[in-house]
């Protein structure tokens, strides 16, 4: 009988199965880090119709993050300003740069800017923002150093697992109410003492102000 | 500026890209290197070098796709906020506003929560004086017609759309024609309202069209009540009941608990006073007389089988015991009663004995009886004798003026029609081609009108083909106001603008009269000026509480005419009693449908009807007694009600007629019913609906009663005939087994049981103490040991180990604990709650296939259980929903931990975890969670099996319009719309292969916490005070029977009514440790009268479980099982084993 088939043949079956077994680890191990939201997400910037930069308004005119974004302490939603938020200054700064010629004409017609959606949590999450606002969290936990932004981008995760590392720890996170919106400041210049402090403080905030922070799921999915 | 703007370029920045290849983004090279087709590394593909480079631009390019390309890396969505904020408003935080949902003669007063500018959810309005926040479930589905798909969106003239202006100039061109003749020929066909604005209108237009017609038409008419009223003590009033004054309430065929008008106070009037606990007022005792089962015979504590045509005759003779035993009756009225009560003989000494409790001494002033509004005049001109004669009039019934409603009737109408009278007819609202009594012709003498100008809220029967069909805005879209039962004047303030450009009544009425104003806004506010003055702060005020405050009506005296009432009672003569071959046919308003108004309303259509427990189909119903003689139907004696087979009802299909009008309809054979009654249900068998209507298999639900209804018998007829057929028809029930065979589930006893046996509730089954006390206890707490130790308890004893303060997540919160306790004395079963849940958690209808099939969503049902005599059995309801059990069986069983214990005590349901495994609802012993087979939000329920690879919708393939929009259903485009705007916000709306069960309003719950904490700061005082957080149903139920709260506060609510005796857990031997708990149902006889079924002795519930498990409650519990050994059920067996 001669050989029906080559020898080469002999050894397909172990290639294959290891070849597969390595196609399937790689995939694993690509979709385990490439797939997860630290990936996709974090370095996200979208072009705006306006080029709004934080930088110039917060970081120079030392605007609060709450004359614009002022329904963060009363609703879970933070709005994004109006146009006619925008023209309370310049309708007299930069009265007729080209800049803002679109909200200019927002401000005129009626017309609404479609700024690009920077932050999206999927639908099936409810966040509260005026909870996390009022009750010591600042916007730099989650939204990241937007003061420096020129354009904003997407910081942080805002996976599962990055709410559920404060959600398991909010001492490291906490700050006094009153420097929410001040996204430069530390405790203490000092690293070594800023932690030592984060620590003691935050685990006082955690006593004085009651801080239950829902680990369960009925905290945000329902 | 005068000048456009330039629009803006995009902005020239380079994107920073992430990864090292944004380094290759900018420069010049790359650039050019991507406009190539070939990229110059192609030809250099062989050198290892190159290609890897080749590789990596070609895999850059790819993911740049082109150039401003942000769109690959994930949708772009925008946020666009106003241009100009409106003042005051803040997404995402909801805005309530004060209106009414308007009935006939009053209106339901409401808070209506609204999101982003549209109203998504109905409360009742507490700050009312006469409402705690309750409502009624039309009032609680009245938003889904708001968002209906078949409303009418559009100005007809003879079938063809037309523009509002030309609309509106006819209306002016009325306006002309009847200024040139006084209204000669002009009618007026309205419904019944309470508003102030409508009757002003109505008397302006009056005066300037003195030869116009007014009439006034409802299929289902209240009016009743304020004419008999006015007849009885001679001026023009209307009653107004305090149920919560009287200790004896008689009802003469009157369901004031579920279809007589203002439910709402009724049911809280009467609830406050089922309180069997000691307390200053004492519980207060029901009897009612009705022909057919009502909510009010099923929470009666004596009921009596009575004809609905004999009532009259029974409240004669009623009237004759009274005036027996306490005197002062004229001899004519007794001439009279005694005439009448000719027609009722026997059950002598239920009337003796009930006259005996109306004059008991402690209950002088403080009784009420009251005729229903199928009761003909002298029904309740009867009522009211003895209730003068008992000295009621001033406490429980009370006279508020009442000017008669400028109107005649249908009939008059008609004839004026027949006779060409009527040049131009104006129907505002209603129905009266459907609903109009048969023998008129309705829809042919309508026609016989010049011109018709009909107001609608459907293009439905009454649709003229030829003349005009206004499309009417709904109150949430309308300005308008109205009285509430006790006079108070509510306003009706629009939350959207109308949607489809409807218009109200009052513009139309205004326009036809050419009055100056004709804005509704101006109409209510001129009205409201001369009601209150001119003050502006007093009108924001009104607005802003929903009511105006002192302007309820204040009581009058009145003496009862008694001559009137005899004159009345002599012209009436006495009919004969049904028989089997003359049945007495009984129209009743449907506890779902109403008269038909709510036919396309999938919400009520789904809603089970409270006795029948049917969806989405009226039945023919006749006792067990005339179905055996008359041979038709098949009853199960079991389960009390028709045969089930295989889960399905297939009943027989049955003809009625009556005055040789026929219909057919399906057979259901109902205990309780007065014998040879056949009760038929209005509203259904509609044919021009819309698509909730027609859903099964495009005919319309059920049948049309009112093709039998004639204009003289209106609420009950005589001389009906039921001939059976052999063709069988499906019903879709929710609940088969009507009883529960003795299982402890409502635990009942009668008032004298629980005041010598208060903790019998906690004496019964297995958790009795004589039970618990062979298991095995924790030495330290002397709690009885857990099969599992639940994490709370692990919890517990390590938070105590190490000193009452962990560090880390706390399992158990000591914050907030939440349980609920719902009261079975003051449920009375009108199922405001369940479509209340229903609206405000997104629960979608299934259709009646599904239905049939057991996969109805509701999160909380009804079960509705018979008890004791077949012919003559006692009702009882349990609202069950999920009991958020601590050792739920659910969470255990699930391979996804898609349901678990959140620290507040919920048994919390995460839908985007569920991979639908069902096993959970397998292992839930109360059957509470709902899956969701398909997906009925965006499938049209008529097309729920229908597969993507076959199916065709419009002219095109199901799997590639799937393809074209994933996220858009293959429902109609108009109903896509609108259902999302019926949805709430709050709640994740779910989809195919999710389950889902009541969360005891997590959102609501999360909303209060989270306001708290927000006005908390950075003080510690999180803890969210009691009654803050109002479930839903708890919202809904006008009795107040279901109470939600922190048990963690143990002077909440909650917490108080948990202590009573009467609380108990369903099921409790499951050791579920449910978070809901009951409050065993005291029913209150009064132990003088016949009891022919021994209900006095002890409910046939409780006489039941006696039955079955050898154990009477009101002893230990060991002493009945040692009495009687031999008769023990198997179940009952298992008690012997272990020491007794």
């Amino acid at each position: 009988m001669s050989d029906i088939f080559p020898k080469w043949t002999n050894q397909l079956p172990a290639k294959v199965l290891f070849g597969g077994a390595l196609i399937g680890a790689a995939t694993i191990v690509g979709v385990w880090y490439y797939f997860t939201p630290k990936y996709t997400r974090v370095g996200y910037q979208p072009i705006q119709p306006v080029t709004f930069s934080h930088a110039v308004h917060v970081d120079q005119l030392k605007l609060d993050c709450r004359y614009c974004h002022h329904a963060v302490e009363k609703s879970w939603y933070s709005n994004v300003p109006s146009s006619s938020t925008c023209m309370n200054c310049h309708n007299q700064v930069l009265a007729n740069d080209p800049r803002l010629a679109m909200v200019r004409e927002s401000a005129q017609t009626g017309k609404s800017i479609p700024w690009v959606q920077v932050h999206k949590v999927p639908d099936y999450v409810y966040f509260n923002h005026s909870v996390h606002v009022r009750r010591g969290v600042s916007c730099v936990e989650c939204h990241g150093q937007i003061n420096k932004m020129d354009e904003v981008y997407h910081a942080k995760p805002l996976s599962m697992a990055f709410c559920l590392e404060c959600h398991r720890n909010p001492a490291e996170k906490l700050r006094p109410l009153d420097k929410i919106t001040d996204l430069d400041w530390k405790w203490s210049d000092d690293p070594k003492t800023a932690a030592q402090m984060q620590k003691t403080k935050g685990d006082q905030f955690m006593h004085d102000w009651a801080i239950q922070t829902s680990q369960s799921c009925s905290a945000c999915h329902r | 500026m005068k000048t456009i703007p330039p629009p803006c370029p995009e902005p020239d920045v380079g994107p920073k890209y992430w990864r090292s290849l944004d380094q290759l983004a900018d420069t010049p090279e790359f650039r050019q290197w991507l406009e190539r087709e070939f990229p110059a590394g192609a030809s250099e593909f062989t050198d290892p070098v190159s290609r890897r480079y080749f590789v990596k631009i070609m895999s850059a390019s790819f993911l740049f796709g082109g150039l401003g390309l942000t769109g690959c890396r994930r949708p772009v969505e925008n946020i666009v906020p106003f241009s100009k904020m409106p003042e005051g408003y803040i997404h995402g935080v909801a805005q309530y506003y004060a209106t009414a949902f308007p009935t006939r003669s009053s209106a339901v007063p409401l808070l209506v929560k609204s999101h982003e500018g549209r109203p998504t959810k109905i409360e009742g309005n507490p700050d009312h004086p006469d409402s705690n926040g309750g409502t009624d479930q039309f009032a609680q589905a009245s938003i889904l017609n708001l968002y209906d798909p078949d409303r009418a969106t559009r100005f007809t003239r003879d079938g063809n759309a037309e523009t509002r202006e030309k609309a509106l100039e006819e209306l002016g061109r009325i306006a002309d024609q009847a200024r040139a003749n006084g209204g000669q020929g002009l009618a007026f066909l309205l419904e019944r309202s309470s508003s102030p604005s409508r009757a002003r209108l109505q008397q302006l237009i009056s005066a300037k069209y003195p030869n116009a017609r007014w009439h006034t038409y409802e299929p289902v008419d209240f009016d009743v009540h304020r004419q008999a009223a006015s007849l009885a003590f001679g001026k023009p009033v209307a009653p107004y009941f305090k149920l919560d004054e009287a200790n004896v309430i008689v009802s003469l065929d009157c369901d004031f608990l579920g279809a007589e008008e203002d439910t709402y106070v009724n049911v809280r009037r009467f609830a406050s006073r089922r309180n069997p606990e000691k307390s200053a007022k004492p519980m207060n005792r029901l009897y009612a007389v009705e022909g057919l089962f009502t909510l009010t015979g099923a929470n009666a504590d004596h009921r009596l089988r009575v004809p609905t045509s004999a009532v009259q005759s029974f409240a004669a003779r009623l009237a004759l015991e009274i005036f027996k035993q306490k005197g002062g009756a004229s001899n004519e009225l007794q001439a009279g009663l005694t005439k009448l009560a000719a027609g009722f003989a026997g059950n002598d000494s239920w009337i003796v004995e009930c006259a005996k409790d109306l004059l008991a001494a402690g209950n002088a002033g403080h009784t009420v009886v009251l005729a229903g509004h199928r009761q003909p005049l002298a029904t309740h001109l009867i009522a009211h004798a003895i209730n003068s004669a008992l000295g009621n009039v001033g406490t429980t019934v009370l006279l508020h003026d009442a000017p008669p409603p400028v109107g005649g009737s249908i009939s008059d109408l008609a004839q004026a029609l027949n006779a060409s009278q009527v040049t131009t007819l104006v129907i505002l609202g209603g129905n009266p081609a459907y609903n109009a009594p048969v023998d008129l012709n309705w829809a042919q003498a309508q026609a016989k009108a010049g011109t018709i100008v009909r107001l609608g809220y459907y293009e439905d029967e009454s649709f003229p083909t030829k003349g005009w069909h206004f499309p009417m805005a709904h109150f949430l879209e309308s300005w308008g106001d109205a009285r509430t039962a006790d006079g108070a004047l509510v306003p009706i303030q629009p939350l959207i603008e109308p949607l489809f450009g409807g218009i109200g009544e009052l513009e139309v009425l205004a326009r036809i009269g050419r009055l100056e104003k004709t804005n509704p806004y101006e109409i209510v506010r001129e009205t409201f000026r001369g009601t209150a003055g001119e003050g502006e702060n007093v009108w924001r005020k009104f607005l802003h509480d929903g009511y105006l405050a002192g302007s309820a009506a204040k009581p009058v005296s009145g003496q009862l005419d008694s001559s009137a009432v005899t004159r009345t009672l002599q012209a009436v003569s006495v009919p004969a009693a049904p028989g089997r071959d003359r049945l007495e046919v009984v129209f009743h308003r449907s506890y779902s449908l109403d008269d038909g108004r709510f036919n396309n309303n999938g919400w009520l259509q789904e809603t089970p009807d409270p006795i029948t427990k049917l969806t989405w189909d009226n039945a023919i119903l006749v006792s067990p007694k005339t179905a055996s003689e008359l041979g038709v139907g098949e009853f199960d004696e079991k389960s009390r009600g028709p045969v089930v087979r295989k889960g399905l009802f297939k009943n027989q299909l049955v003809e009625v007629d009556l005055s040789g009008r026929k219909i057919r309809g399906p057979i259901w054979i109902l205990p309780g019913l007065a014998d040879y009654t056949v009760g038929l249900t209005l509203g259904y068998g509609r044919e021009k609906t819309g698509r909730i209507g027609r859903l099964h298999s495009g005919q319309p639900a059920g049948y049309n009663a009112y093709r039998l209804r004639p204009a003289a018998g209106e609420h009950f007829a005589a001389g009906g005939k039921i001939t059976a057929t052999p063709e069988i028809y499906d019903l879709a029930g929710t609940q088969e087994h009507g009883a529960m065979e003795g299982r402890p589930l409502i635990r009942e006893a009668t008032k004298k049981q629980f005041d010598e046996h208060p903790k019998f509730a906690k004496n019964m089954d297995l958790e009795a103490p004589e039970h618990m006390q062979h298991i095995a206890k924790d030495p330290k707490t002397g709690e009885p040991l857990m099969i599992y130790k639940h994490p709370y308890r692990v919890y517990e004893e390590e938070k105590q180990k190490a000193g009452g303060r962990l560090r880390g997540p706390a399992v158990k919160s000591d914050t907030h604990q939440w349980g609920m306790s719902i009261d079975l004395s003051k449920c009375v079963g009108c199922t405001a709650c369940a479509v209340a849940c229903q609206s405000e958690n997104n629960i979608p209808i299934v259709g009646k296939d599904q239905v049939i099939k057991g996969r109805e969503m509701a999160w909380l049902r009804l079960d509705r259980y018979f008890a004791g005599n077949i012919d003559d059995p006692q009702i009882a309801y349990q609202p069950i929903l999920c009991q958020h059990c601590e050792n739920a069986p659910c969470e255990s069983v699930c391979p996804v931990n898609a349901t678990v214990h959140d620290e507040e005590g919920l048994n919390v349901m995460v839908y985007n975890r569920c991979v639908g495994t069902r096993f959970c609802s397998n292992n839930c012993p109360y059957k509470v969670r709902r899956f969701n087979y398909f997906d009925y939000n965006r499938r049209p329920l008529d097309k729920l099996y229908r597969d993507p690879f076959t199916s065709f919708n419009e002219g095109e393939w199901e799997l590639k319009r799937w393809f074209k929009d994933p996220s858009r259903g293959s429902v109609p485009d108009d109903q896509w719309d609108l259902m999302k705007l019926a949805k709430n916000p709050e709640v994740s709306v779910r989809m195919r292969g999710v389950m889902e069960k009541c969360t005891f309003c997590v959102q609501r719950i999360e909303h209060a916490k989270v306001e708290q904490k927000v006005k908390a700061g950075d003080s510690g005082n999180v803890q969210v005070p009691d009654r803050t957080i109002k479930t839903a149903c708890e919202q809904a139920c006008p009795a107040e029977a279901i109470v939600f709260g922190n048990l963690a506060d143990p002077n909440s609510r909650v917490s108080q009514l948990k202590k009573q005796d009467r609380d108990y857990a369903v099921l409790g031997f499951l050791d579920t440790r449910p978070r809901t708990t009951y409050l065993a149902r005291i029913r209150n006889p009064n132990p003088n009268m016949p009891d022919p079924h021994k209900y006095s002795e002890a409910p046939g519930i409780l006489k039941e479980y006696m039955d079955r498990s050898g154990s009477n409650p009101m002893e230990a519990h060991g002493k009945a099982h040692g009495a009687g050994e031999g008769t023990h059920t198997p179940a009952a067996a298992s008690h012997e084993k272990g020491a007794h």
